[in-house]
């Protein structure tokens, strides 16, 4: 099994991880700056338990976690919770490089999205993990992980017309 | 192919933002640390030492001297040390051999969820439940009735594991 915590270079490992854990990430904090800490924080938690990076479900659902003891460990916590689900919810965009006008119509259409609904998009499309790994990262059923999938683009082809 | 297969691709053409050039030497930074120094484990939180709840557990063993020495025991031992407590219960309770343990009730005050954790060398993460709980014991003295409660507060932490979240 490969692990992480035996990977010689694991920057190759982490470089090529790190885009979508910090997207994913941005799914519940508010600034790109506290989505890389989340991300650091899960991944040298993660290192220090030598899991597999190959269990990227669990690697996942590390980032998740991290992030909620993030909102959780606050002191004040209950306050900050309101505005990050409330944004969360609302207003959080996944961050994307070089948006044309049609792209970013369709980054607002994905803002729109309820936050289940994106956060199995953001899993499926461009951390690319299979259905079976959205379900076990998230807790969830895998028919419920491919009913929110199909629901998100159900959603968005109602306000995008691909060009 | 499905009726999204137009839409997925023009998903799959957004690419991520690159996290800043920070995040690297950081994680790198934060990877030698841990490397280094095993002193840097977080304990959990159920091994740390709970001041309140052994202050609360020691006052109620001292009620419970205070109870035996003034109710059940001639006054002739009356200089005892706390080091020596648990001691000195025994032979309290070997001394009153009339007293039968007559109930144990535990009654919960509080149950907190307090989200996911990640023991040490555990493959899943576990849910921690936190459960606060007064237990309160009973003895009585078989030939004059006389009855004997002590209650004390009790905290329990559980790790229920789960899949993924």
């Amino acid at each position: 099994m490969e692990n992480v915590a035996t990977h010689e270079d694991w920057k190759v490992c982490f470089s090529e991880l790190a885009p979508g854990l910090v997207l994913f990430a941005r799914q519940w904090v508010g600034s790109a700056a506290d989505a890389e800490d989340v991300v650091q924080d899960a991944f040298v938690r993660f290192w220090r338990r030598n899991l597999s990076i190959k269990n990227r479900a669990l690697l996942y659902a590390a980032v998740r976690s991290a992030a909620l003891d993030l909102i959780r460990r606050d002191t004040r916590r209950a306050r900050r919770e309101a505005e990050v689900f409330g944004r969360a919810e609302r207003s959080v965009q996944p961050q994307f490089e070089q948006l044309d006008d049609s792209q970013r119509e369709l980054v607002a259409a994905l803002d729109r999205l309820s936050r289940d609904q994106r956060e199995v998009l953001v899993m499926k499309i461009w951390i690319e993990l299979t259905f079976a790994e959205i379900a076990e990262a998230l807790g969830i059923s895998q028919n419920t992980a491919a009913s929110r999938y199909r629901y998100a683009l159900a959603a968005l082809k109602k306000t995008f017309q691909p060009q | 192919m499905n009726d999204f297969s137009e839409l997925e691709s023009e998903l799959k053409k957004l690419r991520p933002a690159q996290p800043s050039a920070g995040l690297m030497s950081r994680v790198g930074s934060a990877l030698a640390d841990a490397r280094e120094s095993t002193a840097k484990v977080i304990r959990p939180q159920q091994f740390r030492i709970n001041w309140l709840g052994l202050g609360l557990g020691l006052a109620a063993a001292a009620t419970f001297l205070i109870f035996a020495r003034v109710d059940f025991r001639p006054t002739d031992k009356t200089k005892q040390t706390v080091a020596s407590a648990t001691p000195f219960l025994q032979q309290k309770a070997a001394a009153l051999p009339n007293y039968q343990a007559t109930g144990l009730t535990q009654v919960v005050y509080s149950k907190r969820d307090e989200g996911l954790v990640f023991s040490p060398n555990a493959e899943a993460p576990s849910r921690r439940v936190r459960t606060a709980k007064r237990e309160t014991l009973r003895w009585r003295d078989r030939r004059s009735g006389a009855q004997l409660a002590v209650s004390y507060p009790t905290e329990e932490v559980t790790l229920i594991p789960v899949s993924g979240q």
